[in-house]
């Protein structure tokens, strides 16, 4: 069963005179339960493609439906209900609120969905749980790590369960221990509750989490890997080789 | 570009930032030029009339220079700790502090300036809007033409220079303390967010309630009797002072946090983007801002409390000429009332004549006042009262033991309360009479010149009174023992009436011997509509700049909180659930100030109301309401603002 389904998707800045293409033509199609990486050199358009998909920007061509809903034929307010309920976000600078403790920072997204307290509290100790984020739940953002960051943000992701999970850089900021960390966990947690997650990313090794790899060139699509049965180890090297054709840089790794 | 191209740019774009900082310009410099030109119009000796009011105008334009000041510096600091990133990038990209300096001066300097024109043009223009007002609150016959008085101009551009001169001193320092680094961090070292709350904080916080509390506790038992002397009472103030004002500091800077903080643990982690936007938010800013907020609260108790006091004096002017003139015109001897007479029937204006007949004595009140009075303030054995028969007052019978008393003003029934009855003693020169004290009545039936300005009257039979006359000690009498008092029957004939009351006896308006009602609650209004006017004038200046000060604190924090309204909006909340938290926010942000503001001057005025006016509440609601509307204007601009932030944060 197909979760995201974007056709022809078009998105371009600028007026009449000055217009500037970032998205030409894309389609995706992405299935329930899969873990996919977007990639690509900077400014060929994956993050644009990312708000896109998830809503933050709007398309200036093209469809996209999110499992069965028609998003490009939503108004603002609706949106904003949808994201609500069926996506999540991990973003690079974490995004978490400074006022706010751990445990409220996860909470928020229950809070609208008039979840009750004490349904929530049971789905933050087990996501708290699985994160490692369980002692740190009454601290504030500015007294924990940027890893700890990152895992806050991630259980506010998945907190109330939703359809899909979109992930900008989650590990740009962090050192490689901390990334994986992080995306073992994603990996986990992608199998455990089957969670569909799309994840745009620079860093091959993070790329080699997710179970396919969607190259993006100049605003199309260029390449997609699968990952298969093939060890984490193999995927990597694939990655690296599609990569350095793509930018025609060899990685010496 | 050079730089005078990217002083052009700036100014482009700030123009649109600081549109505030421009009204808040042009708003003081229209209301002190106005108020300056008003100081020398010709038209205004009348009403300021004695030295006194001239004087009060002085004092007042003085204070209005201190409140500008202090506001203009303050809006100065806030708009260029605003702009200290683009600050640090010109020393950065090689500027020297010298040439910023320059740049931010020349900028200021056509913004101060325009701003500045604009406001003289608005205040020559309000000046005559002023001058009606003012007017008609003393009762003032003037027709107030708009006149220019080059001598206000003169003042008002010498004061604005000096502080535009302040405010260049303030900047230089602050571009020269400040290096590259320290430059971009400026925004982020101000408030400190994320920290747990302390158990000394708790503490602190508690003790700032019972401290505002143990005041009003204080101040409402000020004049009940419990503080006696001079020095009592002084030291009981100085007391209620000090602890409203360090209360309300430390209710800011923890009661307000340790609030929040119970109501946040018992959501036990369970916050609404309500909860996130208003409680959290302000938890961490109110204690940051602790001292400004105090000293906003305070003064807003003051100009509040100020405005309630004169507003009560000139609402109850009218009650208080009655208690002072009981009848419509009051003469001292039958010479004065015949010409008053001759001059009543000559236009036919129907009267009615009252004649009582006055003995002072001494009375012994020692057994039915209230409170124990420090004997060196006062002597309660021998209190001088006027007695009169009961025969003076129709259908009036006392029996020959009892004595009623009458008419005791609430200014010294507060401060010394008597009993419902007990025994007193009436003093004659030779012999005393015991007499029952058998209550107050409300009537007032002499004039202050014969009740040693505001005791009570005491009624005894007819008998008593005989004797008591026969025993009178001559050295406590009155020139004049027979009390004289004309009441116009026909209310239609008494402007008329005053105006022959004047012609009779020339200008006895400020004579204390012929007295005439109207003319008494006039002179009254009159002084009080001055004092009211300059308080409230300098009352709307305190409110404005204030709530300007309040909103630029906002404007800062909605732009600081931008990044939050993007995380809360790409996580799926509409622009409308977080206007809800934002409106909750200011109610708090702007409610909390004032709330504890109208707190504070509620019981400041309740203290200590009843000497100025016989009527509390109706001039305080009134008092209180408009400068609760007009607060309000400057919490409903920031709610727009921060909708505008909101709407462009994704």
């Amino acid at each position: 069963m197909s979760m995201l389904t974007a056709a022809k998707l078009r998105k371009s800045y600028g007026n009449k005179f000055n217009r500037q293409e970032v998205l030409k033509g894309i389609d995706i199609n992405v299935e329930k339960g899969e873990f996919v990486s977007i990639m690509g050199a900077s400014g060929s358009g994956k993050t644009t493609l990312l708000n896109v998909l998830s809503s933050i920007d709007q398309a200036s061509q093209g469809t996209i439906w999110i499992d069965g809903h028609e998003m490009t034929a939503m108004k603002e307010k609706k949106l904003a209900e949808f994201r609500k309920h069926h996506l999540g976000f991990i973003f690079q600078d974490y995004n978490l609120l400074d006022t706010l403790t751990v445990k409220e920072n996860i909470l928020l997204p229950l809070t609208i969905a008039k979840t009750g307290k004490k349904e929530a509290t049971d789905r933050f100790n087990i996501i708290a749980d699985e994160l490692g984020i369980y002692e740190i739940r009454d601290k504030y953002p500015n007294e924990i790590s940027g890893g700890q960051k990152q895992r806050t943000s991630a259980a506010r992701a998945f907190i109330h369960e939703p359809s899909m999970i979109f992930a900008d850089e989650p590990t740009g900021a962090l050192d490689s221990k901390s990334a994986s960390d992080l995306l073992n966990k994603l990996t986990s947690l992608n199998e455990k509750r089957t969670a569909t997650i799309m994840m745009v990313t620079h860093d091959p090794n993070a790329a080699s989490f997710g179970s396919r790899v969607i190259f993006i060139k100049d605003g199309q699509m260029y390449t997609q890997l699968n990952k298969g049965d093939q060890s984490r180890q193999a995927f990597f090297q694939d990655i690296m080789k599609t990569q350095g054709v793509l930018s025609g840089v060899q990685h010496e790794h | 570009m050079n730089i005078n191209g990217l002083i052009t740019r700036n100014l482009k774009k700030n123009l649109k930032n600081y549109y505030l900082y421009v009204f808040a310009l042009v708003f003081s410099a229209a209301l002190y030029f106005a108020f300056v030109t008003l100081q020398y119009d010709p038209a205004m000796d009348e009403a300021a009339g004695s030295i006194k009011g001239a004087a009060a105008i002085r004092t007042a334009s003085i204070l209005l220079i201190a409140i500008v000041a202090v506001f203009l510096l303050y809006a100065n600091s806030i708009f260029v700790k605003r702009r200290s990133k683009e600050i640090g990038l010109l020393q950065l990209i090689g500027m020297t502090k010298g040439q910023i300096f320059k740049l931010l001066s020349v900028e200021n300097l056509l913004l101060y300036f325009s701003s500045l024109i604009i406001g003289l043009f608005v205040g020559f223009a309000a000046s005559k809007l002023v001058a009606m007002i003012l007017f008609k609150v003393t009762g003032v016959d003037e027709v107030a033409s708009l006149s220019f008085s080059s001598q206000a101009l003169v003042q008002t551009l010498v004061v604005f220079i000096l502080i535009y001169l302040c405010i260049l001193a303030v900047n230089g320092l602050f571009i020269k303390r400040q290096n590259i680094l320290s430059l971009f961090r400026v925004v982020g070292t101000r408030e400190e967010k994320g920290k747990r709350i302390s158990i000394w904080e708790v503490l602190i916080g508690l003790l700032g309630i019972i401290l505002i509390v143990t005041g009003y506790f204080v101040s409402s038992k000020l004049f009940g009797g419990d503080f006696t002397s001079m020095n009592e009472l002084f030291a009981a103030m100085a007391f209620i002072l000090a602890s409203v004002i360090i209360g309300t500091y430390l209710f800011y800077k923890g009661s307000v946090r340790f609030l929040f903080h119970l109501v946040r643990k018992q959501k036990n982690g369970y916050l609404t983007v309500k909860d996130v936007l208003s409680l959290s938010s302000i938890m961490f800013r109110m204690r940051s801002n602790a001292l400004m907020l105090t000293v906003i609260t305070t003064l807003s108790a003051l100009a509040i409390g100020l405005l309630s006091l004169s507003y009560i004096s000139y609402y109850s002017a009218e009650k208080s000429a009655q208690q002072q003139v009981p009848n419509d015109f009051v003469v001292p001897n039958d010479q004065d009332a015949a010409k008053l007479k001759q001059a009543f029937n000559a236009e036919t204006i129907v009267y009615e004549e009252k004649r009582i007949e006055v003995v002072q004595a001494e009375v012994n009140t020692s057994d039915i006042l209230s409170t124990e009075l420090d004997e060196t303030t006062f002597d309660a054995d021998k209190m001088q009262m006027p007695v009169i028969s009961d025969k003076s007052i129709k259908g009036m019978n006392l029996s020959p033991d009892d004595t009623l008393f009458s008419g005791y003003v609430d200014m010294l029934s507060k401060v010394m309360p008597l009993e419902d009855s007990g025994s007193i003693e009436l003093l004659g020169k030779t012999e005393t009479i015991p007499q029952n004290y058998i209550g107050l009545e409300r009537d007032f039936l002499l004039p202050y010149t014969f009740t040693s300005g505001g005791l009570p009257t005491a009624v005894v039979d007819d008998t008593v009174f005989n004797r008591l006359k026969q025993d009178a000690d001559p050295a406590l009498q009155n020139d004049s023992s027979l009390y004289i008092g004309l009441d116009v029957t026909d209310e239609s004939q008494l402007d008329k009436a005053n105006d022959l009351f004047s012609k009779v006896f020339n200008n006895p308006a400020f004579s204390s011997v012929q007295l005439s009602q109207v003319q008494t609650a006039e002179i009254q209004k009159q002084n009080m509509g001055l004092v009211m006017f300059i308080v409230g004038f300098l009352g709307l200046t305190f409110l404005v700049t204030s709530g300007c000060i309040l909103y630029f604190k906002q404007m800062d924090e909605s732009e600081e909180e931008r990044g939050s309204y993007t995380v809360l909006r790409k996580l799926g909340f509409t622009r409308g659930d977080l206007l809800q938290g934002i409106r909750i926010k200011q109610l708090f942000s702007f409610g909390i100030p004032l709330v504890i503001g109208l707190l504070h001057s509620y019981f400041a005025v309740k203290s200590g109301w009843f000497f100025f006016g016989g009527d509390l509440f109706t001039p305080m609601l009134i008092v209180m309401i408009l400068y609760t509307l007009l607060y309000s204007i400057f919490g409903i601009l920031s709610v727009l603002y921060s909708k505008k932030v909101i709407k462009d944060a994704l």
